[in-house]
């Protein structure tokens, strides 16, 4: 940039002193011719005259010298600019529509491409990303930890597989392994007066920082020696979490902190920019070594579990290796692994020979972002692209416009001796300096267009680790996109502008009956109408698929339903202390004021999460497909159903009454009584999960209206509600891990009186009453819980919505600009039509008439495209059919009423001609 | 009409400027000189004859100056008390005068044995 400008800068100063020296070398001549004309004994006065008729036209000797320098290209260039911003300044609300044009679309685009390729191209911040392989698609896989090795898509690991992975496995030179998901801490510094505060924090294998090979920023990174199991506790901290949460504090390294109970000393700040594995919103803010697990984890530690597959492993592949080799050498390994485990029963051993694994490249983390915004952001892309064509179309359809408006003035250019080829390049510099001042405009709209999109796509997040300031190369290529646009546009015009006879159009100028000299202007408008149809139809079916999710039979009430999300083993609660605790949090939010009704449960409509297991019925032989008797369940207290705003159907609700010593019960929903009992009462039945010997141990009591509780766009599934604490007693190890981990409550429901928000203190003074280490990780509400679920389809609607209406104001100020332009053209016609006895009115369907054909043309091929368009959608809809005929008749209407308003200015201006001026005209 | 007039006009324009270009290194070969000096000593040698307008001559010397065939610089003379811009010729000037002159030579003998034949042939 400096040398460009320095640079400029020499030239335009050798060019100011060669000026000055010309005029000074031509001065002295001019003095001394004048001092021999007086020494020939003329009077000083004409000496000067006479040395002056001597010398000629100095301003045509000073050009003819110019010439000789070779500076004139610079000169005609900055006359050009000068003039083209002239003409621009002439026409201010052309000038400002197109720039305006212009940078909506490339604003637009660069948006979404900067988006685009921050959340789908963009490589992890390490060094070589290129050789991180998962081991296993993880970006089909897996959030939760309650699933089975999955058989066809195999991507997680428990502890000892990995490490029999990693030890058989040279061919990577690090192999780590980390949590597939992000822990909820609560973390205090100890020493310090602080109350403990949320964090998120992911457990990663001592070779995880070597793996992606990452230096701390201060301090040390994480290492192999750490993750022993009698290593000295330590954890790393994000740099982000170092500088906004702990005030860039550097005593912060080799302080003690509290986290979940647990004393660790905070070992080193890794660097800025790194956010760990995978591009996620509220990433992790400390790094633990995977052997601190069972200290943190306590009674439900999955560390030393075989069964246990909770870990996604990475690895960087030696260079040199074949990936196909690897994947097939580690299918094998996992194959033999599983194989010798005890216990296997025979589906199970079918299952493992029939595992497949893929070995998928990782560099762009192992992020499931892309999975959830991947076809939505593509569709705003092509959006997006369809925008700017609509864009390019209006700043096309202004040029020709004005070119030929400006006829008039061109031929009077020509016939006063300009060049054709000045011409066409005093157009082309106007179309680029349009072009060039969109761009700049178009780059300061997609700053905010990111900014906007980011809030919007990740409502609800602290924090996203996406840059949103677009890079050099997208700037760059909005940049060059603008200046194509620019140049193409302005080719057109241009050549028009040089075909002007002079002689023709200054004689018959505005004397134009008919107009079909705007034909390539109403191809536009027409393709404009196309465009904006579709993009209309689109926004409608987007905006209908997101009201019918968000209007439908959740089963739950939304309002006024205040969720805080607590944890006690975080508060550091054994399994023994938790019936006192939660008849304390029953009693003190029971009594809370504004409180209508309060309960606990494991998970809460739409929080994300939700546990699944194989369900057993008394007297009901298991399905030969276990697949089939998967159903989902959930923990819950007393008063839960009523709190939330679940509906009784039969029976009776999980009640006080329903204690660890009393007689074990559930509630099951209306699906699970449909698929299960099909006409049958369930009522009185028994069912039980993990084998048939367990059939028998819980009654149902009570049949529950169907809720959705992870997925607002699928059916609700089978479920079943158990009562928090009724626990039964099994063999395996890891049911009974699970049972205690299911009965950790995370979080209090509260029914409360007006809005939800004004609750907070009142939360937080509650539990601190009751125990001030409880630390909510979040205090939210149903109606925030679900739409936070629903956010990549409001993004997707809102901003095609927003594309649509843009569209639609384009296209309709091109329809403007023709027809205005139209009526200018034919004013004297319209004069004459008047003055032989058209009236206003014939003159104002005639005008209207003639500026809807090309618009009822677009709509009549937009038809097709749009029904095309939909089917291309269909996937993304929920409610609505991608053939909807009211949308359409809708669309179509908004379209036709806003180009016939559009229009209709334009026609009145004609209809009001006054015949005898306009005769006059000309 | 007029397009001829115009060509015409173009064709003795170039052909002055060719030999104005020799003239003027001629004029500089002894001694460097301003642009003043330049054209009145054309002017008096010719005897008036070759009239230099301004119009071509200061053209003509920063197309030279361009070249690197001339150099100029602003100097004051012994007799006078203010600068002038005086033109010196440079070695590539020197060798560009020599092939001119010699091209002029060549067209010189070729026109005057057309003008007035030698009796051999």
């Amino acid at each position: 940039m400096n040398t460009w400008r320095r640079l400029f800068d020499r030239m335009m100063g050798r060019w100011i002193e060669q000026e000055e020296d010309l005029e000074r070398e031509l001065r002295t001549d001019l003095e001394l011719e004048a001092e021999e004309q007086q020494e020939n004994g003329v009077s000083a006065e004409e000496a000067q005259y006479a040395a002056r008729r001597a010398f000629g036209n100095t301003t045509l000797v000073t050009q003819d010298v110019r010439e000789a320098w070779g500076w004139t290209w610079l000169e005609r260039l900055i006359q050009d600019t000068r003039f083209g911003l002239r003409q621009l300044g002439n026409s201010p609300g052309f000038t400002a529509v197109a720039i305006l044009t212009l940078a909506l679309g490339i604003g637009a685009n660069t948006a979404i491409f900067t988006i685009v390729h921050a959340v789908m191209m963009k490589s992890l911040p390490v060094p070589n990303p290129e050789q991180l392989y998962s081991l296993g698609n993880t970006k089909l896989c897996c959030d939760t930890t309650d699933i089975v090795p999955l058989h066809d898509n195999f991507a997680l690991y428990s502890f000892p597989l990995y490490q029999h992975v990693r030890d058989n496995t040279p061919e990577f030179s690090e192999l780590a392994a980390f949590q597939s998901w992000l822990a909820n801490l609560s973390v205090r510094r100890s020493g310090v007066a602080s109350i403990a505060e949320p964090y998120f924090g992911e457990f990663v294998s001592g070779n995880y920082f070597s793996l992606f090979q990452i230096g701390a920023f201060a301090g040390r990174a994480l290492t192999v020696a750490d993750d022993q199991p009698n290593a000295q506790p330590v954890a790393v901290v994000s740099y982000r979490t170092w500088s906004q949460r702990l005030g860039s504090d550097p005593s912060v390294i080799g302080a003690s902190f509290t986290i979940n109970g647990q004393s660790m000393t905070v070992v080193g700040v890794m660097p800025p920019g790194f956010f760990g594995d995978t591009l996620r919103s509220d990433p992790a803010d400390f790094w633990i070594p995977l052997a601190m697990e069972p200290n943190l984890d306590r009674d439900d530690s999955f560390l030393n579990q075989s069964s246990e597959f909770w870990l996604y492993a990475v690895g960087r592949l030696q260079p040199g290796n074949n990936p196909e080799q690897v994947q097939a050498k580690v299918k094998t390994e996992i194959q033999q692994w599983l194989s010798d485990q005890k216990g296997n029963s025979e589906r199970t051993r079918q299952l493992i020979g029939t595992l497949r694994l893929s070995l998928t490249p990782a560099g762009s983390g192992v992020t499931r972002l892309r999975t959830t915004y991947g076809d939505g952001l593509y569709m705003l892309t092509v959006i997006s692209a369809l925008v700017l064509l609509i864009a390019c179309a209006n700043i096309a359809n202004l040029l020709l416009v004005r070119a030929t408006a400006g006829r008039l003035q061109t031929a009077l250019r020509v016939a006063l001796g300009a060049s054709r080829g000045r011409l066409i390049r005093q157009t082309l510099t106007e179309g680029i300096l349009l072009s060039f001042l969109g761009g700049v405009a178009g780059i300061i709209v997609s700053f905010i267009g990111i900014r906007a999109i980011l809030l919007l796509a990740f409502r609800g997040a602290k924090y996203v680790p996406i840059d949103a300031t677009p890079s050099l190369s997208v700037l760059g290529f909005a940049f060059v996109l603008s200046l194509i646009t620019g140049i193409i546009f302005s080719v057109a015009p241009a050549f028009i502008a040089s075909r002007a006879h002079p002689g023709e159009t200054l004689r018959g100028a505005g004397r134009v009956t008919g107009d079909n000299s705007a034909l390539p202007q109403k191809i536009l408008v027409a393709l404009q109408a196309t465009i904006s149809l579709v993009l209309l139809v689109g926004a409608a079916l987007m905006t209908q698929s997101l009201r019918n999710l968000q209007k439908q039979q959740f089963g739950f009430e939304s309002q006024s339903r205040l969720i805080v999300r607590l944890n006690p083993a975080l508060a550091g609660y054994s399994f023994e202390r938790l019936p006192g605790l939660y008849r304390q949090l029953q009693d003190r939010f029971s009594r809370m004021p504004g409180v209508l009704s309060a309960s606990m449960a494991l998970h809460s409509p739409m929080d994300g999460w939700n546990w699944g297991g194989d369900v057993s019925i008394t007297g009901r032989p298991p399905s030969p497909n276990s697949a089939d008797d998967n159903v989902q369940y959930d923990f819950v207290g007393p008063h839960y159903f009523e709190t939330i705003g679940t509906r009784l159907l039969s029976g009776r609700p999980i009640e006080e009454r329903d204690t660890p010593s009393s007689g074990h019960v559930v509630v099951i929903n209306d699906a699970f009584s449909r698929k299960f009992f099909s006409h049958a009462d369930a009522l009185g039945k028994h069912l039980g999960f993990n084998g048939i010997s367990h059939a028998g141990d819980y009654e149902i009591v009570g049949i529950v209206e169907d809720t959705k509780y992870i997925d607002p766009k699928i059916p609700a599934e089978p479920m079943v509600f158990l009562p928090l604490l009724q626990t039964v007693t099994y063999e395996d190890s890891t049911q009974k891990a699970y049972q205690v981990w299911g009965n950790y409550i995370d979080g209090v429901q509260l029914h409360v009186v007006g809005r939800p928000e004004n609750f907070q203190t009142q939360v937080h003074n509650a539990l601190a009453e009751i125990d001030p280490n409880l630390t909510p990780i979040k205090i939210t509400n149903l109606e925030e819980q679900l739409n936070s679920r629903l956010n990549s389809q409001r993004l997707i609607a809102q901003l095609t919505s927003l594309y649509g209406v843009l569209a639609l104001v384009l296209a309709c100020v091109g329809l403007y600009g023709v027809a205005s332009y139209t009526v200018a053209r034919r004013t004297s016609e319209i004069g004459l039509r008047m003055a032989i006895g058209a009236n206003s009115k014939q003159v104002l369907g005639m005008v209207l008439r003639s500026a809807m054909a090309p618009i009822i043309l677009g709509l009549g091929i937009g038809i097709p495209v749009v029904i095309a368009a939909g089917h291309a959608i269909a996937s993304q809809l929920y409610g609505v059919k991608s053939y909807d005929p009211p949308i359409l008749v809708l669309a179509i209407t908004v379209l036709a009423v806003s180009a016939a308003l559009a229009a209709v200015i334009p026609a009145r201006r004609a209809a009001s001609i006054d015949p005898m001026r306009a005769l006059r005209t000309e | 009409m007029p397009t001829n007039m115009t060509k015409e006009t173009v064709n003795r324009m170039a052909l002055l400027q060719g030999t104005l270009d020799m003239l003027i290194l001629r004029t500089v070969l002894t001694a460097p000189a301003h642009g003043h000096q330049i054209a009145k000593h054309i002017q008096r040698t010719t005897e008036e004859v070759l009239q230099v307008e301004h119009g071509s001559l200061y053209p003509a010397l920063h197309r030279l100056e361009r070249k690197g065939w001339v150099s100029a610089k602003w100097e004051t003379p012994a007799d006078r008390n203010r600068e002038f811009k005086y033109y010196r010729l440079t070695a590539a000037g020197r060798k560009q005068l020599a092939v001119e002159e010699s091209r002029w030579k060549q067209l010189a003998a070729a026109i005057s044995s057309v003008m007035s034949p030698s009796p051999e042939s």
